[in-house]
């Protein structure tokens, strides 16, 4: 029943795990975020800020796994 | 619930939304399993690299590729933008103008609370441009017609590839994986086409077309080559962009700190064996800034359009709408991102390194 390469295996562990680690990077950020949001509403703009470009590192990551995934899957 | 489900309003939109997911459903690729899927259209072609705008070269040695196109018109959508905003300059703004200044004003302001006002107003114009243009390119990208009308690539023409690519492997009695290659269907053969409503029904698999050899009168296979492709999902794109931003980095650096000053912290002799692995260690972050610039931005990109592909493809029609928001939130952060991240390293080139003052 099951069809296909076996690379696809290798391009859904390589997504899959490599989402791992971003991902609990963002919940970490974003929950230090809120936190100092509860202490300090003031400074919503500048945590908002700077948790987004956080993020974004933190997702980058997550993003060079997926050009592996897709190399692997389409190339 | 049981007041929110009476409200013959409410219980009416929840049907048709129901009815709306079920036909989309069967419409799919889920339903074309079962006999039904009049509303999808192959998965499109997938690939990595550019396609070329149009079959051939249009000049002598030179293919022009789609994401180039797109480039140039995302170029010529930021120009008239510019042009209209700029056409009867005054001193109370008014309408184009204003809009533009506000927007301008705020990005100014940003940017003089993180470099200081001097630096911000001499790193403006770059991170400005890169903002703007990865901002307006990644939008264009989502817009209808990009990459679901272009020109077909023949079926001859790609069981030729696999069997050149076969041949090239060199492993005797090597055949060519004609099972693995998927075939669209269009209609007519004037050489272009879109991926109509229900042609997912009419794939076919190359083997399947050399065994009936082709698919009748009035129709043509092939794989569809779109004649636009968001600018962002050509890596050369993104690494162009990436070497200009790193490129006027350094140069800032120099021109800040003096020739020396700004080796000083990649080749650094005067702080023993530690701080020159230090500034080793510094000048390849550099290089690591150039490839993460590059695949962020490629990768964002086209992860979304694969994902919008993929969507329209299970769910069409409805499937898209929530993605398609994710795109213009993904498209405007990567452009600010990109932006903000050259002010930084700016930031940082031209500002003293920090271990001196410590000795």
């Amino acid at each position: 029943m099951i069809e296909g390469d076996i690379s696809s295996i290798g391009a859904g562990l390589a997504i899959g795990l490599g989402a791992l680690g971003p991902g609990l990077g963002i919940g970490i950020l974003a929950a230090k975020a809120m936190e100092s949001l509860g202490r300090n509403p003031e400074a919503a703009g500048p945590i908002q800020q700077n948790m987004i470009l956080a993020i974004a590192f933190a997702e980058a990551i997550a993003i060079y796994a997926l050009v592996v995934a897709v190399i692997i899957k389409f190339v | 619930m049981s007041g929110l489900l009476g409200n013959p309003k409410i219980l009416a939109i929840l049907i048709i939304a129901g009815l709306v997911f079920l036909i989309s459903l069967a419409g799919g690729a889920l339903g074309n399993a079962f006999g039904l899927g009049f509303l999808s259209s192959p998965l499109a072609a997938i690939q990595i690299p550019a396609e070329p705008f149009l079959p051939g070269e249009l000049f002598p040695g030179f293919t022009v590729m789609n994401t180039m196109v797109t480039a140039w018109l995302s170029i010529l959508v930021l120009a008239i933008i510019s042009y209209t905003a700029t056409r009867n300059i005054s001193e109370v703004p008014r309408g184009m103008q204003n809009l533009i200044e506000v927007f301008i004003e705020f990005f100014l302001n940003l940017a003089a609370s993180i470099a200081g006002p001097e630096r911000a107003k001499r790193f403006f114009p770059l991170i400005m441009t890169v903002f703007l243009y990865v901002m307006i390119s990644n939008w264009m990208g989502i817009l209808p017609g990009y990459g679901t009308i272009g020109w077909i690539e023949p079926a001859e023409e790609l069981i030729h590839h696999a069997e050149e690519a076969a041949a090239h492997d060199g492993s005797e009695g090597a055949h060519p994986d004609l099972e693995g290659i998927e075939l669209q269907v269009f209609e007519g053969d004037a050489g272009f086409g879109y991926l109509a409503f229900g042609s997912l029904k009419d794939q076919i698999t190359a083997e399947e077309y050399e065994h009936d050899g082709g698919v009748g009168e009035g129709k043509s296979a092939g794989l569809l080559i779109p004649f636009l492709r968001s600018a962002n999902t050509d890596i050369n794109t993104t690494l162009a962009i990436a070497l200009v931003a790193m490129f006027m980095v350094h140069f800032w650096g120099f021109s800040a700190l003096g020739f020396m000053g700004h080796m000083g912290k990649f080749i650094n002799f005067k702080e023993g064996p530690i701080g020159f692995f230090v500034g080793i260690l510094e000048a390849i972050s550099e290089v690591a800034r150039i490839i993460s610039f590059t695949f962020r931005l490629f990768g964002n990109i086209f992860a979304g359009e694969v994902l919008l592909v993929a969507m329209g493809f299970l769910l069409p029609l409805i499937g898209i709408i929530p993605f398609l928001g994710l795109e213009l939130f993904v498209g405007v952060i990567q452009g600010f991102i990109f932006a903000m991240l050259i002010l930084v390293f700016a930031v940082m080139a031209t500002t003293k390194h920090g271990g001196e003052e410590h000795h």
